[in-house]
């Protein structure tokens, strides 16, 4: 397949005039609207799967492609600001391309039951076309100023939905708080880009990869911190702030006011890992800065503190989303341990099992109209392939063998754990992520079994539940989803570890075609940059010996024993760790052998804790936003009104009106009465001589004409 | 006695006479008068010059020519000042000054 | 000596009638006076042999314009009153003193400038040698339809012109509705 901007753009464009037609005939033709979005996604879907399906068929790792045209190009003399847009296609995009446009058509799908009897019905369909072309504009984006557009195109996307059910004020507020806390990653992912530009000239990725390359960075000091460090640390931020990591991830609790499908959708599958996946685009250099034991440590810090405030919502789209930002937080940990490969799949992994978990949770909420898991409970009799599409989730996301999100969070914890046996900095993160694996196993089988095991604890609610029958719209998408969580398609074995003999080393496709850019994999980056490859083609094969993939990942034997080793044992200790947490909560809300309540009881403060989010919001509303924001506020109205107001600008008047006395005064003296009315008197003077001679009284200018004519012929006669 | 001297005379003081009454008269019918006077003046002019200068008749068909514009100016001119009349109940030249209405 | 004789009562009655047109007070008089003084030049045209231009003189002038001029002012007369419902001034004005002393002034410009140029002819002028008169009209009559064919034509144009002129402008006017 040829690839050019023209071949590739439509995986963006299609979804994105679904947009702009559905903007305009919504109202009108709902029904049309619908089926034109699903329509658009499929079609990009297709897309994707012809660019995925061709670089599994070339199978390089160095296989990309990178198709430029210039944008805007603003450079002055010595500045160089050339900004291209342009698509850039590596393996780690084809495998994005295919997730995002899979699981966007399912939600889609889904969607046109779920939403069905809502009052804005096509308007849903309308944001999701805008989101869906905004998130594959990111994934092939060439560079960052492009990605920053689509990011924020997300962000607005996410606000809409958020507030979609405008009319309840917590909506509302919880749209505003979503944009507002992601601002201000946003800033510093900007200030990054900038900080980026003002080294490379260019915010192409290819073109900082290969600053990298060539030492672009060394030696370059910002505020006297290095400004690999200073630029990477703020795109981090915008990673902070989009993938709901610690200290911004408030916005995502309340991100779950808006639609379920959307919450499936953008607050699972595909936004918040955008910021993920920015983080593993930008590698290289956070790498170059050194952030990764900072990164780790907020990925951890993230990824424990969240699932333990898991652990008592009741609500179940809250249980949910505190496991998003747990599992974003293993994404981040493995971005912080190096385990780059493993944190991309589990960014795979988790946006196909949590957007089932959640899409689950829609099928349950549309079944029984509410939220809360206490009224819920045995509901696996009436809503059997939702419990069943769920029950696989939860094995995924609790990491049980065979399931995807066992090969992906153990390659992770274990690469951790390879880490801090080594070095001990790494020993926290290592501790934090395997109990926060307990408390995943926990909570997800906490909330499966308070929804669907034991006794119905509202036999009001229970009894108007219908009996759901398979739909092509409500339950098979989820059954299709939670099929692909089987671990078998990210990794040949079915542990996830080592090779697989199976199908041949072929079927370990996710460790062969996805790399850690180390320094041997940019050297080719050195080679070139976007400016050269204007409108070439610009693939790059280094053909990779199928049969012969490398297991060691270029390490020595001894060592690849070594880690095999540790890996093995953190395998182990992951399954034993997810069946420990399965098992207690099947002791505490099946067999209820457990009491719950000793448990709250005994740790009151702590459960107080946990039910507060550990207090976040209150210390960023009550103590940040009332206390220095809201003050500084007021001093800045006060200053506004006393300062500026009466000095500045009441000064500004009184200078106007002394000028416009002056003015006055010239206007009416000179202007007025000498030039205006001057002009007037002359032409009156002249109106009165020229009136006079044009009296009309003919009698005159026969005299005038025999005068004139005597005078004429008496010059003549001399 | 007959000469062209004593012919130009004549032609002379009607062309005066003819031009005081056209300035001094405030009436316009009396106008006409003068212009009549002035014209006759010129007409005469030429009879005479053909006669004692010329030997020809052209002077001839030249006051033929200026008695049939005087009549035609004379029609016309008289129409307007009824016309006039009509509209303004007045012959007087003055009030024929204003170039509108 | 009829000639002279005709000459002398001609030139008499035709600068009589001027100056009296000059001075007459009243215009149904001084239009009569112009009718005398328009019958002299008649007269003089006779003596100098202009037979047919005596002829059109008498016919047009005294048959046809004095005799439409006194329709005009029987037509524009009477009035009772010196000023007409539109503030103008209805009497027939004949002049003041002042408009008598412009007019002199003018005329004697005017008078000054023509005798400077006659003058010069009168002087330049030799003795007269009268030829015979002798009829005209029949050489007049080829003239104007040969050699002066086209002005003959357009004075006929301008005289039909001047008829239809006269006609539509003198008509009684509708009254107009709006």
């Amino acid at each position: 397949m040829d690839y050019t901007i023209a071949t590739v753009a439509p995986i963006v464009l299609v979804p994105f005039f679904a947009f702009v037609i559905n903007a305009f005939i919504v109202k009108k033709f709902t029904k049309f609207a619908v089926g034109l979005s699903v329509a658009a996604i499929f079609t990009s879907f297709l897309f994707a799967l012809r660019i995925f399906l061709d670089f599994m068929n070339v199978y390089s790792v160095g296989y990309h492609i990178h198709k430029v045209f210039n944008w805007f190009d603003i450079s002055a003399g010595e500045t160089i600001f050339k900004v291209n847009m342009g698509i850039y296609i590596d393996n780690m995009t084809a495998i994005m391309l295919l997730m995002v446009t899979g699981a966007a058509t399912i939600i889609h799908v889904f969607s046109t039951w779920y939403m069905h009897d809502d009052p804005r019905f096509g308007r849903f369909f309308v944001y999701l076309s805008l989101f869906s072309s905004a998130m594959l504009g990111l994934v092939l984006s060439e560079n960052l100023l492009s990605v920053f557009i689509f990011w924020e195109l997300m962000g607005f996307c996410s606000y809409s939905l958020i507030g979609f059910y405008y009319e309840k004020e917590g909506a509302g507020n919880a749209s505003m708080k979503a944009f507002m806390t992601t601002r201000v990653g946003d800033v510093f992912f900007l200030l990054g880009i900038i900080a980026i530009w003002s080294v490379v000239g260019s915010v192409s990725f290819v073109d900082i990869y290969n600053a990298i390359a060539i030492g672009k960075f060394t030696g370059v000091y910002a505020l006297g911190i290095p400004l690999a460090t200073f630029a990477g640390f703020a795109v981090f931020l915008g990673t902070v702030g989009k993938s709901a990591q610690v200290p911004l991830q408030v916005w995502l609790p309340d991100a779950m006011w808006g639609p379920t499908p959307c919450s499936a959708l953008i607050h699972a599958a595909t936004m918040v890992a955008a910021g993920v996946y920015l983080s593993l685009r930008m590698f290289p250099l956070m790498e170059l800065g050194h952030l990764t034991p900072l990164i780790a440590y907020i990925g951890a810090i993230t990824a424990f503190g969240a699932a333990t405030v898991a652990l008592v919502q009741t609500d179940i789209k809250a249980v949910l989303a505190f496991s998003t930002i747990s599992q974003l937080g293993y994404m981040v940990i493995g971005i912080g341990v190096g385990s780059y490969n493993a944190s991309f799949m589990h960014l795979i992994t988790h946006a196909v099992f949590k957007a089932c978990l959640f899409l689950s949770a829609g099928s349950v909420i549309h079944s029984i109209h509410t939220q809360e898991m206490p009224q819920m409970g045995g509901l696996r009799h009436k809503l059997p392939y939702t419990f069943l599409a769920m029950l696989l989730c939860c094995f995924a996301i609790a990491g049980v063998p065979f399931f995807s999100g066992f090969v992906s969070k153990d390659r992770i914890l274990g690469d951790a754990l390879v880490l801090a046996l080594s070095n001990p900095v790494y020993i926290p993160v290592a501790l934090l992520g395997f109990a926060g694996a307990l408390l995943t196993a926990f909570y997800m089988f906490r909330m499966l079994f308070l929804t669907f095991f034991g006794k119905p604890r509202d036999h009001h609610i229970y009894d108007h539940a219908h009996h759901e029958h398979l739909g092509w719209n409500s339950n098979i998408p989820l059954l299709i989803l939670s099929i692909f969580t089987l671990g078998l398609f990210y990794s040949g074995s079915f542990t996830g570890q080592g090779e697989a003999n199976l199908f041949g080393s072929r079927y370990e496709w996710f460790s062969t075609l996805v790399h850690k850019p180390d320094a041997k994999s940019l050297h080719h980056f050195a080679e070139y940059t976007s400016e050269e490859f204007g409108n070439t083609d610009t693939r790059i094969k280094e053909e990779l010996p199928k049969a012969a993939y490398d297991g060691r990942h270029g390490l020595s034997e001894e060592e690849a024993h070594h880690v095999h080793f540790i890996h093995k044992m953190g395998a182990i200790m992951s399954v034993i760790i997810a069946f420990s947490g399965i098992f207690l909560a099947y002791l505490m809300y099946v067999k209820n052998a457990v009491n719950p309540g000793w448990w709250t009881d005994t740790f009151a403060g702590w459960t107080r804790a946990l039910k507060g989010k550990y207090y976040f919001d209150d210390f960023y509303i009550g103590k940040l936003i009332k206390g220095i924001l809201l003050p500084f506020n007021n001093f800045l109205a006060w200053f506004d009104m006393v300062v500026y107001d009466k000095y500045a600008i009441d000064g500004w008047e009184a200078v106007n009106r002394w000028a416009f006395t002056v003015s006055r005064w010239f206007d009416d003296a000179i202007v007025d009465s000498g030039m205006v009315d001057g002009t007037g008197a002359s032409v009156r003077l002249m109106n009165v001589v020229m009136r006079t001679i044009q009296s009309g009284k003919i009698q005159l200018y026969f005299v005038v004409l025999i005068v004139v004519l005597a005078s004429y012929v008496w010059s003549l006669s001399f | 006695m007959i000469s062209l001297g004593s012919y130009l005379a004549i032609s002379f003081f009607l062309f005066v006479c003819g031009i005081m009454v056209m300035i001094a008269r405030k009436n316009i019918i009396a106008i006409f008068l003068g212009i009549e006077l002035v014209l006759n003046a010129s007409a005469l002019n030429f009879a005479a010059y053909t006669k004692f200068v010329n030997h020809n008749l052209d002077g001839h068909i030249m006051s033929i020519f200026i008695i049939v514009t005087a009549a035609a100016e004379a029609a016309v001119g008289l129409g307007i000042v009824i016309r006039f009349f009509q509209l303004r109940e007045s012959i007087h030249i003055d009030d024929a000054a204003t170039l509108q209405n | 000596m009829f000639s002279d004789t005709l000459f002398l009562l001609s030139s008499a009655l035709t600068l009589g009638g001027a100056f009296a047109v000059l001075y007459s007070k009243n215009l149904m008089h001084s239009c009569l006076y112009l009718l005398g003084s328009l019958f002299g030049v008649a007269g003089l045209y006779a003596c100098i042999g202009a037979d047919f231009l005596a002829a059109t003189q008498l016919v047009v002038y005294a048959g046809g314009v004095v005799i439409l001029m006194l329709f005009a002012i029987m037509l524009t007369g009477g009035a009772s009153n010196k000023i007409n419902k539109f503030g103008l001034k209805k009497i027939p004005g004949m002049g003041n003193f002042s408009t008598y002393m412009i007019a002199g002034v003018s005329a004697f410009v005017a008078s000054l400038v023509v005798l400077k140029i006659i003058a010069d002819v009168l002087k330049s002028q030799g003795p007269t040698n009268l030829v015979a008169n002798e009829p005209t009209v029949f050489k007049l009559g080829v003239l104007l339809v040969t050699d002066h064919i086209l002005a003959f034509e357009i004075s006929s144009v301008l005289l039909l012109g001047a008829l239809i002129g006269a006609a539509i402008i003198s008509r009684p006017r509708r009254e107009i509705h709006d």
